[in-house]
């Protein structure tokens, strides 16, 4: 597997797919919340000195909003 | 009549409390579960000859909790033995996130609870041109599925029908990877647990608290000798089902447009804008605020007047004495004391639970989390911070949303120093009789002081959650993972049972401690077994001859208070507290304090009206004129009013927090570090300003 960028690298309005994790040590939340493989996102804007990132899953009215250390952990891959 | 226990489960932001409030409408109460305080809701109602009990579980993603209110709905779902174990479990999703709902319902089929599943917020759905397969749905879930829109009550009558459903014939969607069977055979034999996913759950989840010791350690064995890391088994598990659903649910949701604009969006573009979210989010603080000091006030001096009618009249009516004090004076002065409270705590509660209605409370969190991770909380933190303004016990409670142990435990340990409504009465009794009531730069003084001692409230926990940071340790990784769900019209009636619920707890905790702690410091203070208490009126002749008939009486009452037990009482503490600038009849204040902060000013008025036979001056005058034994000075002076305001702006006064935090940090030594350290802290503030002032 080549380099993934993480959530984190993304620019503000840009779009990706996951293709994986980090680590295996990440929270059970986020499986349950929907973050798996495959699914299609798109970061909105992040909150001044390294806050929180805002983002938003494909057809889903509701967003997530995840901490720079757990974005880190969600490797994506931009779709152009 | 046939009586069937149901739970409700769901995950969160479904609307699932609006579905539990259709369904039992006023018939529910809240209680806690044993030996926790996570919020318990329960109901009933009656529906073609079947009684149905109803709990409302907190909302959950999955099986496995990530948080405290989230470990109940495990406990109560896979312990038969639990008295909340239900017959029947309602699942509840909403359309756009019908996989998640699926999830938890699977899990939930699988330990071998029969299910139904609701589909709520279908209106937003239709809106948004989104529609469910429900037949298609039905069959790949095997039970019958109820579409439902809560907030207009729609689709509740089919809910109820639905209720009688016998679902069966389940077939599991999980299948135990074959790696892992030698494992959950193990448990099973070595548990008495006959179903295999609940064994597969046994070895999964962190803990399982229903199990005895035994069982336990079975547990422990099986995973030591196969390898097994609780944490993965739950990621493997996710990762599967995720997968099956995927196919299961193809074609099940019909989602056309494709031109989804949310409005929420367009919100959110603004609400949590880098700037002008937090903008907006200080307006609405300070609106919040505003309100609760203004437009309580005409509901604040009805209640004032009503409540100082009653008393006089009480006054009028029953003979002069110290009957007539304790109950003019302590009870009905004391009762008086918390109702007037009401106004301003349910606007507080209002705003709350508008902002948790509507979804901003997420964007609170989201905005905050930022700016309180360097004291060690979370984003999370903000809402016990704020409720905290409050009343500290429903603010306690609320943190038990916090998903690390630290963060958690560190925010309801520094949640009692915000200035919380019990503080408010003191602060501005001794405000007004030690703060002149000046104007400076066109500001109320004694305005400012008392906006001043808000915010010491908030330099004090955050301070103090910096303190505890850098002492404590953590054995997890702190997170935010956080849902910020659609913005919602409010459902008034979901607004108006969450103050009611909020209100009338407060009232009614605080209400009993008053008069209770009324008629103690009564009994206390009539009755003596010292000599100079017995025979008040000899020593009193012998040492003062020639008195005067009225002084004479003045100074048999005083002295026999001062003999009496309340009056030993208070002297006994007088060493102690008098570096502070308080006398002895003020410890007694301290002392009745440590029950509820906010008895103190009816504890003076008992005391005082005790002491003396005048009954025509108000509390407030009685304190003003009273001259502390030991300085020869006003008992209420500059230096012993701001050591008092510290005092209480500091200390851990207060039964009811410290029982709530005890039950929720379940320690002992958490509870006394916080009692020790919080009111240590009182002390030695109150003595520096004392010693710097006087």
């Amino acid at each position: 597997m080549s380099q993934h960028k993480s959530i984190n690298q993304l620019q503000n309005g840009e779009t990706a797919t996951i293709v994986g994790y980090l680590s295996d040590e990440i929270p059970i939340k986020i499986y349950e919340m929907g973050l798996l493989p495959g699914v299609t996102l798109t970061k909105k804007q992040q909150l001044p000195f390294n806050g929180p990132v805002y983002l938003r899953i494909q057809d889903n009215p509701n967003a997530i909003a995840l901490r720079k250390s757990e974005a880190d952990l969600i490797l994506i891959e931009s779709i152009l | 009549m046939t009586e069937i226990e149901i739970a409700l489960v769901g995950n969160p932001n479904v609307g699932k409390s609006t579905v539990f409030n259709r369904l039992t409408g006023l018939r529910q109460k809240v209680g806690n579960y044993p030996g926790i305080t996570v919020e318990k809701k329960t109901g009933s109602f009656t529906h073609q000859q079947t009684r149905y009990h109803v709990i409302d579980l907190p909302g959950a993603y999955g099986i496995h909790p990530s948080s405290l209110d989230e470990e109940i709905v495990y406990d109560v779902l896979v312990d038969q033995t639990n008295p909340n174990h239900p017959e029947l479990v309602v699942v509840i999703g909403d359309p756009f996130n019908i996989k998640r709902a699926v999830f938890l319902y699977q899990q939930i089929r699988e330990m071998g609870l029969p299910a139904i599943f609701v589909v709520n917020m279908m209106d937003e759905a239709e809106r948004s041109g989104t529609s469910i397969d429900v037949s298609k749905l039905e069959n790949v879930l095997s039970t019958k599925v109820v579409l439902t829109d809560a907030r207009s009550g729609k689709g509740i009558d089919q809910l109820k029908d639905a209720l009688a459903f016998k679902p069966n014939g389940y077939a599991p969607s999980f299948v135990i990877p074959e790696e892992f069977t030698a494992a959950t055979q193990y448990v099973r034999e070595h548990t008495g647990q006959r179903n295999e996913y609940i064994a597969w759950l046994y070895l999964s989840q962190k803990q399982n608290k229903h199990l005895n010791n035994n069982q336990v350690e079975e547990i422990t064995t099986a995973r030591q000798t196969h390898g097994l890391n609780y944490h993965r088994l739950q990621i493997r598990e996710a990762l599967a089902r995720h997968a099956s659903l995927e196919n299961q649910l193809t074609g099940v949701i019909k989602d056309p447009a494709k031109k989804k604009q949310y409005a929420t969006e367009r919100a959110d573009h603004v609400l949590t804008h880098p700037v002008w979210g937090y903008v907006i989010f200080f307006a609405l603080l300070l609106l919040i605020f505003q309100a609760i000091y203004t437009w309580s006030g005409p509901f604040m001096d009805a209640i004032d007047n009503a409540f100082a009618w009653l008393a006089s009249s009480a006054g009028e009516w029953l003979p002069a004495g110290p009957i007539n004090g304790l109950i003019t004076d302590g009870i009905i002065a004391g009762i008086g004391g918390i109702v007037i409270f009401i106004p301003q705590i349910a606007i507080l509660f209002i705003f709350i639970s508008l902002m948790e209605e509507s979804g901003y409370m997420s964007r609170v969190v989201y905005l905050m989390d930022r700016w309180l991770r360097p004291f060690g909380l979370s984003g999370k933190s903000a809402v016990p911070l704020m409720s905290g303004a409050a009343c500290a016990i429903p603010a306690v409670m609320s943190a038990r949303t916090i998903e690390n142990d630290k963060e958690r435990l560190i925010t309801i340990l520094v949640t009692p120093f915000m200035t919380c409504s019990a503080r408010l009465p003191i602060y501005i009794v001794i405000i007004g009789l030690v703060i002149p009531p000046e104007k400076i730069l066109g500001l109320d003084l004694q305005g400012l002081v008392l906006f001043g001692m808000y915010a010491l409230g908030i330099v004090a926990a955050l301070g103090s959650a910096w303190v505890l940071k850098q002492l404590m340790k953590s054995k997890y990784k702190s997170y935010l993972i956080l849902e910020l769900p659609t913005y919602k019209y409010p459902v008034v009636r979901n607004v108006l049972l969450n103050v009611w619920d909020k209100t009338k707890g407060f009232v009614w905790g605080a209400g009993k401690i008053i008069l209770a702690i009324s008629i103690i410091l009564w009994v206390l203070g009539s009755f003596g077994v010292d000599e100079r208490f017995m025979n008040a009126e000899d020593v009193v002749r012998s040492e003062k001859p020639g008195i005067s008939e009225t002084d004479f009486e003045n100074e048999v009452q005083s002295q026999k208070l001062e003999y009496s037990f309340l009056g030993t009482m208070g002297r006994f503490i007088e060493p102690v507290i008098e570096p502070l600038g308080y006398d002895w009849k003020m410890g007694i204040g301290l002392i009745s304090s440590f029950a509820a902060r906010e008895v103190f000013v009816s504890t003076m008025a008992t005391v005082y009206s005790l002491g003396g036979t005048d009954d025509e001056l108000t509390i407030r005058e009685r304190m003003a004129a009273e001259i502390n034994p030991n300085t020869g000075k006003p008992a209420y002076n500059f230096a012993s009013g701001i050591s008092l305001l510290l005092f209480y702006a500091f200390a851990m006064q207060c039964m009811s927090t410290i029982a709530i935090v005890r039950k929720e940090t379940n320690s002992w030594k958490w509870t006394f570090i916080q009692l020790a350290f919080m009111t240590g802290f009182a002390y030695i503030a109150a003595l520096g300003a004392y010693q710097l002032l006087k």
